[in-house]
């Protein structure tokens, strides 16, 4: 049916040599060789609407100093509909206590192949994150999340380091999907945008190859003109025009490079058959062609994102088709993978997987499910992480939680920054802080500068003393090893 | 400065109907150029909403089904505010999983796309589609579900801040508003939606330890006391409806209808660009909101003609050079292949699979296409409907739509599944500039386009061409075509 692809790899040639004549490659792409990233690698990986917390990381038994498995039981009940994991079934997916209470936590067992990275000592799990006045909007939280700010306005958190570090025609990142990730937003630099690499084939007419270089020539020739336009959209336009054709020429090389050289990983992520296994894939396929060196190849910063969270109703429990379950597995097996495949190619230190999530979801169940809720755990996933468990579990025996009828309370965990409180929420902005200052290389001043901005207010209440270095409780070393 | 009374002009009533439909003929500009912007704007919202359903035995037959008739539409702008409603009361057959409700709900947009706002937002209340989407079915006094209720003043009405950046509700309101929308299913016997008494949140009779149900306590210009729903008997049906009429009184920190302003912002962002920051955009929001008493009457279609008439709206149609204050907007991937496809008089072919495809390049599903460009039909990405302006712009959605220009250039032949240049230009021309001023032409962005990029595209042809040649024709002409369907101007306006 396509005469395009057929001809894929003879045209490939013919558009190689005939821009290499018009010298259109001849520009060096990273411009900026000092980008802070170095060697280094980041993935974040977005639960998209709202990820219920509470059935993520669970109150295995009560602890020492709370009662949160009590409290558990009576906001997830049992029977049709009923959303409680047993303890039975969460046992074998234990992890370490909750710092503050000794409460016995596990994983949801839909988590297993992140657990068994866990077991490693791979995997930091950071409870509790969120912010002040959480907004349970999914596009407004979501916002707040994707620029790192409380106004939800504005360039992406990284988008904002981007634009600092890379010039109009780079491509440090990519992003895994239809749509630009939001926290890559801005307008300075260009990050790819493909659910697939080897679909980064510019369209040329199969009819009249001889006629190829002076579309492309043609084609250069406008989106020249727009990029050098004073109008900002046309500008933009023109540099995500420019860009993509360099992306076309250099970008799908990676797909047949990874299945010559890593067949057998490939297989394994088709094996799983998911969408959070094939965004992935593609992640592997720009790392493994950037740690080759192949020309024009210099992405670094990557995002994807696995949809499905917003579980209102019929969430589940365990088991296939239930859906919390299945959301979690996906993801789960799929970053397992992708961790050995890079261990197999020995930059599992250089990478990091980030996942987050745009809020949580009540403690007290619905009919079947979950509405919206405040603070919720993240995962940070790589060679160089300190595995443990981080931040605090979220006060779920507080009597507004248990009993929001009670008051109409929205029933929601507090966020509290009162380093008395013994269940004080992690900010979002420090696990942000610790992976720009930590894995990024940016100077803490910088940070607090021009890419996250402290709240002011009461210090209890709001984020205004950052704490970017974590140090794990159980052996005291720092999140990041060195 | 112009009001309703200023004559239109070429540039101006191409730019009008470009904004108001799918591409623009020559033959339209010249109809419409010496008309006031008034007349025009009355003559387009003129049209009786048609009663056009989607068909189709699934989903994907009645996505076709609508493209075809945007395609086809003597009313484009119909079409345009059937999609913009679409956007604004999003709802993905993904969740909902019944493709008859969706062309319910899509014939719904269609009777109310220029009718009375509130009526509408009450429509939707009860739209099944709409109700299964955002859980309602789900909403049971024991266990209310709240997504309905969020989203109803979030992003159907109220907007979450108000254009000063004041919270128009707190989640206090949300949860009182949810209890109103509780114990509503779907009656499988009779095929319509039901209120039932068992699942319902009462206000007195059975749920009194709840209290009474009263909202905007803390917002909307009510008083310490907001207001509560007292109507006499007035639960279900009566309750949601009252509801609605209690936010269409909110008014912002500004004194001002929240729900006006709100939607008059961004129907003005749809035909226009991006307003400035508060507290400029509440200047042009509210002389439109003036104008057309939309405050008071919420006529959809005085709020359109309003706008149509307004100098903001006229404020894109710049021609070149651009400045760095020159405003652009977007094309959508809907308008970019529904305009391509009117204005080059191609018609995609069907099969019996319930496909639509181009006749050439990778012969593609239209729907396929719209898919890679970010814009899947009844299928919007969130209930926030789609990312507008920047966010339909990346390295994926732009090569879409270049293979869509390139597969619908390279459909040679003398079907109507073919681009015919014949159709559409003198095929005597032979100088390249005028070769280039006839497809820019036809292509309707010929007051976009700098010299230079025109030099570029003479270049392109190489020197003069003999168009009867059939070789020269299909290399050159029909890679021209693609060239400016790709060119950075097509997809702004």
């Amino acid at each position: 049916m396509s005469l395009s692809r057929r001809d894929f790899l003879v045209r490939t040639g013919l558009l190689a040599g005939g821009l290499m004549t018009h010298g259109l490659w001849s520009r060096p792409l990273v411009r900026k060789a000092f980008a802070d990233i170095g060697d280094r690698f980041l993935v974040s990986i977005f639960l998209d609407g709202g990820n219920d917390g509470l059935n993520t990381v669970v109150p295995l038994a009560n602890g020492s100093f709370a009662n949160f498995r009590a409290s558990y039981e009576l906001l997830r009940r049992t029977g049709p509909g009923g959303l409680r994991l047993a303890p039975s079934i969460l046992s074998p997916y234990a992890i370490a206590n909750d710092p503050p209470t000794n409460t016995p936590l596990a994983l949801h067992p839909g988590l297993e192949g992140l657990h068994r990275l866990y077991q490693l000592g791979k995997v930091a799990i950071i409870q509790g994150c969120g912010y002040p006045e959480y907004n349970l909007s999914h596009a407004v939280s979501r916002s707040i999340w994707e620029t790192g700010s409380r106004a939800a306005m504005g360039p992406g958190w990284l988008g904002r380091y981007l634009a600092s570090r890379y010039g109009a025609t780079d491509i440090p990142g990519l992003s895994v999907g239809y749509w630009m990730a939001g926290e890559f937003r801005q307008q300075v630099t260009s990050v790819l945008t493909a659910s697939r690499l080897s679909e980064l084939e510019f369209p040329l007419d199969d009819w009249y190859p001889d006629d190829d270089s002076a579309k492309l020539s043609a084609f250069q020739a406008v989106y020249a003109s727009a990029q050098a336009s004073s109008q900002p959209l046309l500008r933009f336009v023109g540099n995500s025009g420019q860009a993509t054709l360099t992306a076309t020429q250099a970008y799908p090389t990676l797909d047949g490079l990874y299945q010559t050289d890593r067949g057998s990983w490939l297989q394994q992520y088709n094996d799983l058959d998911s969408g959070t296994a094939r965004r992935l894939r593609e992640v592997a396929k720009a790392i493994y062609g950037v740690h080759q060196g192949v020309p024009n190849v210099a992405a670094r910063h990557f995002a994807l994102s696995n949809g499905g969270y917003d579980t209102h109703a019929n969430q589940g429990t365990v088991g296939a088709d239930q859906t919390h379950y299945e959301l979690h597995r996906e993801v789960g097996d799929a970053v397992e993978l992708f961790y050995h495949d890079l261990a197999d190619m020995g930059i599992a230190d250089k990478v990091l997987v980030m996942i987050w999530s745009e809020f949580s979801r009540r403690p007290q169940q619905n009919d079947n499910g979950t509405d919206h809720g405040s603070q919720g755990p993240m995962f940070l996933i790589g060679g160089k992480i300190n595995g443990g468990v981080y931040g605090n579990h979220p006060n779920i025996s507080d009597s507004r939680v248990l009993n929001p009828g009670a008051t109409w309370d929205d029933g929601n965990t507090k966020y509290s920054q009162n380093n008395a409180d013994p269940h004080r929420s992690t900010d979002f902005r420090d696990v942000y802080g610790a992976v720009l200052k930590h894995w990024l290389a940016i100077p803490e001043s910088e940070i607090l500068s021009s890419l996250l901005q402290p709240d002011s207010g009461d210090p209890n209440e709001y984020w205004t003393s950052p704490q970017f270095d974590f140090v794990q409780p159980v052996n005291g070393q720092p999140l990041f090893l060195p | 400065m112009g009001d309703e009374n200023t004559v239109l002009g070429t540039l101006h009533a191409r730019h009008l109907l470009r904004r108001t439909g799918f591409g623009v003929r020559q033959s339209e500009v010249n109809a419409f150029s010496s008309m006031t912007r008034g007349a025009a704007a009355d003559r387009l919202t003129a049209f009786k909403p048609a009663k056009f359903r989607p068909s189709g035995k699934d989903i994907s037959r009645r996505r076709v089904s609508w493209l075809k008739y945007m395609v086809r539409t003597r009313a484009p702008l119909q079409e345009k505010l059937v999609l913009f409603w679409h956007d604004h009361f999003a709802t993905g057959y993904d969740k909902v999983q019944d493709h008859h409700w969706m062309a319910d709900q899509n014939r719904l947009l269609r009777l109310y796309c220029k009718g009375n706002f509130k009526n509408f937002v009450k429509a939707i209340n009860v739209d099944p589609a709409m109700m299964e989407y955002l859980d309602t079915f789900r909403n049971f006094k024991e266990q209310p579900n709240e997504n309905y209720a969020r989203e109803l003043m979030e992003l159907f009405t109220l907007g979450v801040t108000d254009l000063a950046g004041q919270p128009n509700y707190d989640q206090q309101d949300i949860v009182q508003i949810s209890r109103a929308f509780s114990g509503w299913g779907w009656d499988w016997s009779r095929n319509r939606v039901r209120f039932n008494d068992w699942a319902h949140d009462y206000m007195t009779e059975y749920g009194s330890e709840r209290g009474p149900k009263v909202i905007f306590r803390n917002h909307g210009g009510f008083g310490p006391a907001g207001r509560d729903f007292t109507l006499p008997g007035g639960e279900g049906p009566q309750e949601i409806s009252q509801v609605v009429d209690i936010i269409f009184e909110h008014r912002d920190t500004d004194g001002k209808n929240t729900v006006a302003r709100f939607i008059t912002k961004k129907l003005l962002e749809y035909f226009g660009h991006p307003l400035p920051s508060y507290p400029d955009n509440a200047t042009i929001i509210d002389r439109i909101v003036q104008r057309a008493a939309f405050d008071t009457t919420w006529d959809l279609r005085r709020l359109v003609r309003e706008i149509l008439v307004d100098d903001f709206f006229y404020e894109t149609a710049s021609a070149v050079p651009f400045s760095s204050s020159t405003p652009k907007s977007v094309v959508w991937p809907v308008d970019f292949v529904v305009s391509t496809l009117r204005l080059l008089r191609v018609t995609p072919r069907g099969d019996k699979w319930g496909n639509w495809y181009i006749e050439g390049g990778q012969y593609g599903n239209v729907p396929g296409y719209l898919a890679d460009m970010g814009q899947i039909l009844f299928e919007p990405p969130s209930v926030f409907g789609w990312d507008w302006e920047e966010g339909w712009v990346n390295s994926a959605t732009l090569l879409a739509r270049y293979a869509f220009a390139r597969d619908v250039a390279m459909a040679r032949g003398t079907k109507v599944y073919h681009l015919r240049p014949q159709l559409l230009m003198n095929l005597d021309l032979t100088d390249p500039g005028d070769i280039v001023d006839a497809v820019t032409g036809v292509l309707g962005i010929r007051d976009y386009i700098s010299t230079d990029e025109r030099q570029a595209l003479i270049n392109y042809l190489g020197g003069p061409l003999d168009l009867h040649d059939f070789a020269v024709r299909e290399r050159k002409l029909h890679g021209l075509f693609a060239l400016v369907l790709q060119m950075p101007q097509f997809h702004l306006h």
